[in-house]
C-alpha cells in the first residue's frame, strides 16, 4: 500500500464567523490522482486554500497532516517548501511585478510551456484572459516542484482542446514523476483525460461520497445533478 | 540606485562632487560644464539666474545634441557635511537629451545635509528625459528645490526616484509650462522610518500646454509622508494629477493633498488620489509561492512603485 501523503481529519473551518467546512475527512496517498467534485459554494476551494495555509480561514477543529507531520498551524510558505502547491481558481493580480520576476523567485529552472511564452514579460495576472490565468497557475505549480499539486478548477472556462492540453501537461510533468494530484472540478471535464484513482463529492462543507469509478460518478451527476448526491447523503 | 551601480557609472559622470570638492568634470563637444561659482564668474546670464555667487554646485550648458546621457553625481562621503548647492542646466533650442542625476550618501550614518537649489531651462523644442535618483543614509537631511522652465514646444519626462530615503526629505519642485510644452512627471518615494514632504506645482502658463503628475508613495516603519501636489492652469491647457499611497504598517502616515486651480475657462484639469493597504489576498498568493511575508510585502511595494 502506498504511503499516505495528506491526511485531513475532521476539519471544521470558519470564514467571517460562518462555518464553511463541517468536518471534512480526506486522505491522499503518494502517486495518486484524486478528484473533488461538488456544486458551487460547497466548500471545495475553501478546502484547497486551508490545506495550502490561507490565514484568512479559521480552523475551529480537526487537523491537517502532511507526511505524518501536523501542518495545521504552519504558514503557507512553509507548506510550499514541504511540497504543497495550489493553482488558484481566481488568482489576484500583482501590478508592476512581471510574471518572470515571480518565477525567478520560485525556481532557478525555467518551466517551458509553449502557451506561456507571451506571459513572462507581463505583470502578474494583469489583463490576463481566463485561459492565460490557468496557464500561468499551471506554470507556477510546475516551477514549485511539489509533492502534492492541487488544481482548483483548472478546467473551468477552457475550451475542450485546452482542457486536453492542460491535462497532458499535468500527466507528463507531474503524474509521471510521481507527484500526487488533487483535481477540484465543478464540471468534471478534465477527469476524462486524467482518470483519477478516487473521486470524492463535497456537499455543504462535507465529503458525502467517495468512489473509485469516476465515470460512474460523473454519469450520475450529469444525469441527475448533485441533487442525487443529496438523496444519497440521506441514505448515509 | 545601488552603490555598486553608482561606482560603475562614476567613470561617465560629467560632473562629480564629493562633499565640497569637485572630483571630476568630463566635457563633451558642444557641452559646457563648470562648477557653478566658475559659471557665475564667466557668464552674464548665469549671474542673472543665480541671486548671488554660489558656493558650490554645477553648471551644464548643452549647446549641441550628444548621443550619450548627461550624468551628474553629488555625493556626501564624510560625516556631518552640509552641502549648499546651486545647479543650473540649460539646453539650447531643439535639442533632444537625457540626464541622469544622482545624489547620494556613501554610507548610511553620515548625518549629512544636502541643500540643493536647481534650475532647468529647456529652450523651445527641447526634449529631455531627466532621471533624478536619490539614495541617502538614514540620518541625512535633504532639501532639494528645483524649478523647471519649459519654453514653447519643449517636452519633459521627469522621474524622481527615492528608494533609500533620508531621515528627512523636503522636496520642492515647480514647473512652468509655456505654449505647447508638455511634461510627464513621476515622483516615487519609499518611506522607511523617514519624514518626507513633497510639494510640487505644475503651472500651465501657455496655450495648449499639458502635464501629468504621478506620485507613488509607500509608507513603512513609522514614516510620515506629506504630498502637496498642485496644478495651476492659466491658459487653455490640460493637466492631470494622480497621487497614490500604500500604507504598509500601522505606525506610518501618508497625507495626499492634491489641489487644482483653474483660471482659464478653456482649461481642463483633473485629479485622482487614493491611499490603500496591501491586499491580504495578494500577500497570501505570493506566500503560497514560497515567499516569506516580508519578501511578499517588498515585492508588492516594488510593483506599486513602478510607473
Amino acid at each position: 500500500m502506498k504511503k499516505i501523503l495528506l491526511k485531513v481529519r475532521n476539519l471544521r473551518v470558519n470564514a467571517d464567523k460562518k462555518e464553511i467546512l463541517k468536518g471534512v475527512n480526506l486522505e491522499i496517498r503518494e502517486k495518486e490522482i484524486q478528484a473533488l467534485l461538488g456544486p458551487n459554494a460547497s466548500g471545495k476551494s475553501t478546502l484547497a486554500q486551508v490545506i495550502s495555509g490561507n490565514p484568512k480561514y479559521k480552523i475551529t477543529k480537526g487537523k491537517i497532516l502532511f507526511f505524518g507531520k501536523d501542518i495545521t498551524k504552519l504558514p503557507p510558505e512553509k507548506r510550499v517548501k514541504m511540497g504543497i502547491a495550489l493553482a488558484w481558481q481566481i488568482p489576484p493580480s500583482v501590478k508592476g511585478v512581471k510574471f518572470s520576476q515571480l518565477l525567478e523567485r520560485i525556481s532557478k529552472e525555467k518551466v517551458k510551456i509553449e502557451d506561456g511564452k507571451n506571459l513572462f514579460e507581463r505583470e502578474i495576472n494583469v489583463d490576463f484572459s481566463g485561459g492565460e490565468k490557468k496557464i500561468s497557475e499551471l506554470i507556477q505549480v510546475l516551477a514549485l516542484k511539489p509533492k502534492l499539486a492541487i488544481f482548483d478548477e483548472i478546467d473551468s472556462g477552457l475550451d475542450i482542446k485546452r482542457v486536453e492540453k492542460v491535462a497532458k501537461i499535468i500527466r507528463e510533468k507531474l503524474v509521471r514523476k510521481g507527484v500526487s494530484v488533487l483535481l477540484i472540478t465543478h464540471s468534471g471535464e478534465i477527469l476524462n483525460y486524467l482518470k483519477p484513482n478516487l473521486v470524492s463529492v463535497m456537499l455543504d462543507g462535507k465529503i458525502v461520497c467517495q468512489g473509485k469509478d469516476f465515470e460512474k460518478v460523473l454519469r450520475t451527476i450529469k444525469k441527475y445533478g448533485y441533487e442525487k448526491c443529496k438523496e444519497c447523503l440521506k441514505k448515509i | 540606485m545601488a552603490m555598486r551601480s553608482v561606482k560603475n557609472a562614476s567613470k561617465k559622470f560629467n560632473f562629480w562632487q564629493i562633499d565640497h570638492k569637485v572630483l571630476q568634470i568630463l566635457k563633451g563637444k558642444g557641452i559646457e560644464i563648470l562648477s557653478s561659482p566658475e559659471a557665475w564668474e564667466k557668464f552674464d546670464f548665469v549671474r542673472k539666474i543665480f541671486e548671488k555667487k554660489p558656493k558650490e554646485g554645477y553648471f551644464v550648458w548643452v549647446k549641441k545634441e550628444v548621443d550619450f546621457p548627461l550624468m551628474t553625481c553629488i555625493t556626501i562621503a564624510s560625516p556631518k557635511v552640509s552641502q549648499d548647492l546651486r545647479n543650473l542646466l540649460v539646453i539650447e533650442k531643439g535639442i533632444k537629451a537625457k540626464a541622469n542625476v544622482f545624489c547620494n550618501a556613501a554610507k548610511n550614518n553620515l548625518c549629512g545635509v544636502h541643500n540643493a537649489k536647481g534650475k532647468i531651462l529647456l529652450k523651445s523644442g527641447v526634449s529631455l528625459e531627466y532621471n533624478h535618483i536619490h539614495k541617502w543614509g538614514q540620518k541625512d537631511f535633504v532639501n532639494p528645490d528645483y524649478e523647471f522652465i519649459l519654453e514653447k514646444g519643449a517636452k519633459l519626462i521627469y522621474n524622481y526616484q527615492n528608494l533609500f530615503p533620508p531621515e528627512n526629505l523636503n522636496l520642492r519642485t515647480i514647473l512652468h509650462l509655456k505654449e505647447n510644452s508638455s511634461a510627464n512627471i513621476n515622483f516615487i518615494v519609499n518611506g522607511v522610518n523617514s519624514k518626507i514632504k513633497i510639494e510640487d506645482g505644475l503651472i500651465l502658463e501657455g496655450k495648449d500646454s499639458q502635464g501629468i503628475v504621478k506620485v507613488r508613495a509607500v509608507g513603512k516603519k513609522n514614516s510620515r509622508i506629506l504630498v502637496k501636489s498642485m496644478i495651476l492652469a492659466n491658459s487653455p491647457s490640460r493637466g492631470h494629477l494622480d497621487c497614490q499611497g500604500l500604507l504598509v504598517d500601522k505606525d506610518s502616515k501618508i497625507s495626499l493633498i492634491p489641489a487644482l486651480i483653474c483660471q482659464n475657462k478653456e482649461a481642463q484639469i483633473t485629479h485622482e488620489a487614493s491611499i490603500g493597504k496591501i491586499s491580504e489576498e495578494q500577500l497570501t498568493y505570493l506566500r503560497m509561492r514560497g515567499l516569506s511575508e516580508k519578501e511578499a510585502i517588498d515585492l508588492i511595494c516594488s510593483g506599486f512603485l513602478k510607473i
